[in-house]
């Protein structure tokens, strides 16, 4: 099994759009994917469901743990861990020139 | 009978109307169920029909420019095909339960899983997951919703957008919902289309339903809709639909006219032309700028790149960036990109930046090449590939060029990057047209000299004005003094339309001055070719510079010159300003 901690710093948190990127981008592994926030505690879930992850409550700032086991765990994680970082989606706050 | 609510999305209508309600509850008989095969089939076909159509729509959306509610809606594609659902919902069919019944049961819970949240952005998905359920059933059920047989005004309690989006064009006149906000997806969808909307207007259903019952159904047959005011008048009686025509004929003249404005290019009474571009700071303003009319982009800031994260951008993500935006405006819209704008004031946290006493006298922009020119080359390598890409020549900007030792210092990040490129192998633009922003008052002073070396200057009215009166744009207590209008901020800019000319370069203005109707009618008569702003200014501008001529700005801006102060200026513009506001 692989896993990672991240944090989330969309502004808006793990709202529909990025969560929906988050969600496909774990839905194009074959490997089984779970994801918690342990930010605000409570069980692990599905990360190929978006409604699991929406129920995640994820807001900007709090801190997720995502594991993946199969053939291709290595890659998920670290698909998943480019898709964080780059904002899924969305440009990080940006600030006026 | 008058409600009021709160205006969502601008204008006026008069229609009959058309009642959506959500089917929670559908009145069709289930299908029969045999067996938990069966059950299976029912629910996953029905599951992907509706996946595929919220696809379609989404798609829809996003062609008229409703990219936020496209993205609601590829959301609720992934719902109707979401494991906590769907298997949710069969595990729950294998009870005994109709497939009907399990998917709304299970719909319920994880909605109810949503609406507890306190965040509010993803407790308002709730709503999403119970209105693909009503589609999964209705897909289920082999029903539709029935849409409006002629152009009506949709009244419901909500309306989700995925409903919405599936209205033929033109059948909706406007939206008035006893629920929701103006900041609603139906509202904002409302606005997309261009139609009136009224939200949170209490006792609407109940009113129309009282209504009803108390006179013919002819009588009934209309609601005016204010998205101005925020008004809904059910079945209008012959006075109030004489002041609501009367209302809706003159906003129908003014979006004609601002809308005629648009597709013209920009230009005085007596027909000189002035490009009108626009400041965006993200891909995502690239759809807002061009419906606003812009005939290009001003001024990429590419901050949004560079800010608020722990590695810099790499070059792929930087090229995808540029590229989007290339590709939206073409090769008949050019866009002028500025080289990162950061360091001093700005916290970077990779570039390990020391504390300055005066950060907006300190090392930033094409200052921080000197030390550190990979970040800038890997910027301009990701604009050369990008426009490779789309097939347009792209502009760069340098910021904060204050000596002739900078513009080389940017002459070489170019030659680098462009050398690299050609030694990897990689396409690369076949050149890009490199000017500066005039902010500092060397770059004025030396104007003629820049001009020399340069393809193009951008005035930034903003950092220009803050220096050339020693006072620092962040303090409150020197307001004051930031009036772009000043005499000595219009003095200089004339000196750089001089020097400008000389080689034979365009001057654009890219600071708030430009759009700012008094300052723009100031810059057009000092000589200025092009004028950047954000898209919202530009219709407030054309406004303004259609209605003078070029012998009355010239006029203005010659006594605008000779004034001690920008107070003075601002009288001497009032009368032409007058006269386009009326």
């Amino acid at each position: 099994m692989t896993s990672i901690e991240l944090e989330i710093r969309n502004p808006s948190g793990l709202h529909a759009r990025p969560a929906a990127l988050f969600v496909r981008t774990a839905g194009a592994h074959r490997s089984r994917i779970r994801i918690a926030n342990l930010t605000r505690g409570g069980q692990d879930v599905d990360a190929k469901s978006l409604l699991g992850v929406l129920g995640l409550g994820i807001s900007s700032g709090h801190r997720i743990a995502v594991s993946a086991e199969g053939e291709d765990e290595t890659d998920a994680i670290e698909a998943l861990r480019r898709a964080v970082n780059d904002g899924l989606g969305e440009s990080l706050d940006p600030v006026g020139g | 009978m008058r409600l009021t609510g709160l205006p969502a999305a601008p204008g006026l209508a008069i229609g009959p109307v058309w009642r959506y309600q959500a089917a929670n509850a559908p009145p069709a008989v289930p299908p029969p169920v045999n067996d938990a095969t069966t059950t299976r089939a029912i629910i996953g076909a029905a599951s992907a029909g509706a996946a595929a159509e919220l696809e379609v729509l989404a798609a829809g959306l996003r062609a008229r420019g409703a990219t936020e509610e496209a993205g609601i809606l590829d959301a609720q594609a992934l719902m109707a095909v979401d494991p906590s659902l769907i298997d949710g919902a069969i595990e729950l069919a294998a009870t005994g339960v109709t497939p009907l019944d399990a998917l709304h049961v299970t719909a319920r819970r994880l909605a109810g899983v949503l609406a507890a949240l306190d965040d509010p952005l993803l407790a308002a998905r709730s709503a999403d997951v119970l209105d693909v359920a009503d589609r999964i059933a209705r897909s289920m059920l082999g029903i539709r919703v029935d849409p409006p047989r002629r152009p009506s005004i949709a009244v419901a309690d909500d309306l989700p957008p995925s409903v919405a989006a599936e209205l033929p064009v033109g059948s909706l006149l406007g939206i008035a919902l006893e629920g929701g906000t103006p900041t609603a997806h139906a509202a904002i969808l409302a606005r997309a289309l261009g139609v009136p909307a009224v939200v949170g207007v209490t006792g609407l259903l109940a009113a129309l339903d009282a209504t009803a019952l108390n006179l013919d159904a002819a009588d009934l047959s209309e609601v005016a809709l204010d998205g101005e005011r925020g008004e809904v008048v059910i079945a209008p009686d012959a006075v109030e639909r004489v002041g609501f025509t009367e209302r809706l004929v003159a906003i129908g003249a003014r979006r004609a006219r601002d809308a005629a404005l648009r597709v013209k290019p920009l230009a005085t009474a007596d027909g000189h032309r002035i490009r009108l571009i626009a400041n965006i700071g993200s891909p995502r303003d690239s759809a807002r700028a061009i419906a606003a009319g812009a005939e290009g982009v001003g001024l990429l800031r590419t901050e949004f790149l560079f800010m608020e994260r722990s590695r810099p951008p790499t070059e792929d993500e930087q090229t995808a960036a540029y590229g989007d935006i290339f590709e939206a405006f073409g090769a008949g819209r050019p866009v002028v990109v500025r080289l990162a704008d950061i360091g001093g004031d700005k916290s970077i946290p990779y570039l390990e930046l020391a504390a300055e006493a005066n950060p907006f006298l300190g090392v930033r922009a094409i200052r921080l090449a000197y030390r550190s020119p990979d970040l800038l080359v890997t910027q301009i390598r990701a604009i050369s590939r990008a426009a490779a890409r789309a097939g347009v020549v792209p502009h760069v900007m340098a910021p904060m060029v204050a000596t002739i030792a900078d513009v080389e210092l940017f002459r070489a990040l170019v030659a680098t990057a462009q050398a690299g490129l050609a030694a990897d192998g990689a396409p690369s633009a076949e050149r890009l047209i490199c000017g500066m922003m005039v902010e500092v008052p060397s770059a004025v002073i030396f104007a003629r000299e820049f001009a020399r070396r340069m393809e193009f200057f951008s005035i930034g009215t903003n950092d220009l004005t803050q220096y050339l009166l020693a006072a620092d744009r962040t303090n409150a207590a020197l307001a004051h003094l930031q009036d772009p209008l000043h005499p000595v901020v219009l003095r200089s800019i004339a000196s750089v339309v001089a020097g400008a000319a000389e080689a034979r370069i365009p001057v654009a203005v890219c600071g708030e001055m430009a759009g700012d109707p008094a300052g723009a009618l100031v810059l057009v008569g000092l000589g200025v070719d092009e004028l950047s702003v954000e898209p919202n200014a530009m219709d407030r501008i054309r406004a303004a510079i259609g209605s003078t001529s070029t012998a009355e700005l010239r006029s203005v801006a010659a006594t605008a010159l000779t004034a001690e102060d920008a107070t003075a200026v601002r009288a001497a513009v009032r009368p032409l300003l007058e006269r386009s506001a009326g």
